[in-house]
């Protein structure tokens, strides 16, 4: 029984990493359609920015890197925005060639990466140690904080998109592009602040895990694909749906990685993925684009 | 075939395919000489390698340039005809070339497959599942060992092609060269010439440029996808097979970056849906991937930047010189 409640905690506290992760990707696609294939990349380059800054050179703490990788990120996000993605909106074929460069940008970084770094893993030391027991029931420390803050983060965003004025614009442009551009909302700026908004959040996720799961070049696309499946679950454009569906599918793979092992964790996404394309394609709370 | 569409003028029809089919054959012809004309094993290679992706970008192009659907699953095939040819010639004893032929049965079934899903979604929910697909399959291969797939290290001592009791072994670059001209040639004329200008090359196209207009006017849609996915899985699974005898070792590496990269750069350089463009997309890529190797650790880092600027600043890529005039695609769709 015990054992159950473990990994039931377990799956929750990776769900909340999940959630940050998926919520980025969706939160791009409600916005602007575009489904950003360099978000795992994103979220490798999240870790190394961390790992640059606390291990590898300039040995700061912790949540000083974090504040000073924010920044970067959101840079990064509008840059990539500004640079590749707003020359092919309203073009022809805008949807595939997007698809072709953010791939060729996910390659890009994932290249770079290694070229800057090499290609071994790379990890942060946890920020705290030790483990929590209630009743026989372990959890560490770290899982609970990870949890905590990646919760923080998600809440805060829906606190964002839904009570403010900059949050209800980006909800304007999701449900109707070109009405919220007629009343008056800065459509480019939307589309630049949900891809600095979703760079943050992935590249947050992956300092996060970096003591978890170790940070590699080439290891962005785990977290992506899993995100995607989230998100896919959810319903594309929906953050509440990917909220749900986070805890829902990482409680699962908490459960295949104890009974059938961790190799079998990316095939067992897989499986889901294509259950849920099967029964629901459209999600549990989405809806068909015409 | 031909006679069948005489009434219908468009480029995608019978019309001028006598002429362009000649073209076509006369340059076939033409790189059939010059492989005799190479005294280099070395360059006579990097043509095989041409041959062999002509295949595959060809077979993509269908289904992602003209049927419009964002298949991105295109090396899972080529990875299950490489591996089910070589599983076969290895395990079952099958000679290369019925193995390459088997390979295009296991290419169909995995067409449909990977197509059951595809079908139920639209749009990019298709490229990222289909993308899903390929970022699964490694895993999944290194599980196969027990069944014998050779898990990381791959399948090593893949049996030699054997025409007709003539062993052509991988060294004998002359042979290989004519003999994957020949297999390039047949498939890139039947994909261009006889799928793609016939019935079922105009129905892609109009379910890619008008959907609801398509159906409106009888176009079974799920059959046709459902045949885009096929047929592109079959051509592509015997490019496997073909590559597996050649090179006689097959690993998840055919699964890697550097081959995926090489796939988008030849179709974003060729420009897709326009029929010699993704043909010379693969001639360019393929070269200039061979001249980037003293950059060795920039090179898949140059690729992905090639990639970006291409599609930013050259959208219809090589194809766009071909066939000046307005793009077929309709405006943005949203």
């Amino acid at each position: 029984m015990t054992q159950i409640i473990e990994i039931l905690l377990s799956g929750i506290t990776q769900g909340a990493v999940y959630c940050a992760v998926a919520v980025g990707l969706s939160l791009v696609y409600g916005a602007s359609r575009i489904l950003n294939f360099a978000h795992g990349s994103l979220y490798s380059l999240g870790g190394f920015l961390a790992w640059f800054l606390v291990v590898g050179h300039l040995n700061l703490p912790l949540w000083l890197a974090v504040l000073i990788a924010i920044p970067i990120l959101a840079v990064a996000g509008i840059g990539i925005e500004r640079l590749i993605i707003r020359p092919l909106r309203g073009s022809a074929n805008w949807k595939i060639n997007t698809i072709m460069v953010t791939l060729g940008l996910a390659f890009i970084i994932e290249n770079g990466l290694q070229l800057v770094f090499g290609p071994g893993t790379k990890t942060i030391p946890a920020f705290t140690e030790g483990v929590l027991e209630i009743g026989g029931i372990t959890l560490s420390w770290y899982r609970i904080w990870i949890f905590a803050i990646s919760l923080g983060l998600v809440a805060a965003l829906e606190y964002f998109l839904s009570a403010t004025r900059y949050g209800q614009a980006v909800r304007a442009v999701s449900q109707d592009m070109q009405g919220a551009n007629q009343v008056g909302v800065n459509v480019n700026q939307v589309f630049s602040l949900t891809f600095a908004l979703s760079v943050v959040l992935t590249g947050i996720a992956g300092i996060l895990l970096a003591p978890v799961f170790l940070i590699s070049p080439l290891g962005g696309w785990a977290p992506f694909l899993k995100a995607f499946v989230i998100v896919v679950l959810g319903g594309l454009g929906s953050t509440k749906g990917a909220f749900v569906a986070a805890f829902i599918l990482a409680i699962l793979e908490a459960f295949v990685i104890f009974y059938i092992g961790p190799s079998w964790a990316m095939p067992a996404w897989l499986v889901m993925l294509i259950a849920v394309l099967m029964i629901r394609p459209k999600g549990l709370f989405g809806v068909w684009e015409n | 075939m031909a006679d069948r569409f005489t009434t219908i003028t468009s480029q995608f029809t019978g019309s001028g395919l006598g002429r362009d089919s000649l073209i076509f054959w006369v340059l076939v012809g033409g790189l059939a000489l010059l492989g005799g004309l190479l005294g280099d094993s070395y360059v006579r290679h990097i043509f095989i390698l041409v041959f062999i992706w002509c295949i595959v970008i060809s077979s993509w192009d269908l289904i992602l340039g003209y049927a419009g659907i964002f298949n991105y699953a295109q090396l899972v095939f080529f990875a299950f005809g490489a591996y089910g040819s070589a599983m076969l010639s290895i395990h079952a004893g099958l000679t290369p070339l019925l193995a390459i032929g088997a390979a295009a049965l296991v290419g169909a079934v995995i067409g449909v497959l990977v197509a059951v899903p595809s079908l139920r979604l639209k749009g990019e929910y298709v490229a990222l599942f289909t993308f899903a697909v390929h970022l699964a399959l490694p895993p999944l291969i290194q599980q196969g060992k027990a069944i014998g797939m050779g898990g990381n290290t791959g399948l090593l001592g893949i049996p030699w092609l054997n025409l007709f009791g003539f062993q052509v072994s991988s060294i004998d670059k002359l042979t290989w060269y004519w003999v994957t001209l020949a297999f390039g040639a047949v498939c890139v004329y039947l994909i261009y010439f006889v799928i793609l200008r016939g019935r079922m090359g105009l129905a892609f196209i109009a379910m890619r440029d008008a959907e609801t207009f398509s159906q409106a006017i009888g176009v079974n849609e799920y059959k046709y996808k459902l045949l885009a996915f096929v047929v592109s899985a079959v051509f592509t699974a015997v490019a496997g097979g073909i590559y597996a005898h050649y090179t006689s070792v097959v690993t998840p590496k055919v699964l890697g970056t550097e081959f995926f990269l090489m796939a988008m750069v030849m179709l974003a350089i060729g420009g897709m849906g326009r029929f010699p463009g993704a043909i010379a997309g693969v001639f360019i890529v393929v070269i200039g991937n061979e001249l980037l190797r003293s950059f060795d650790d920039y090179r898949l880092l140059l690729l992905g930047v090639a990639v970006v600027l291409t599609v930013i600043f050259f959208p219809e890529g090589v194809a766009g010189a071909f066939k000046p005039g307005p793009a077929k695609e309709p405006a943005q769709d949203r």
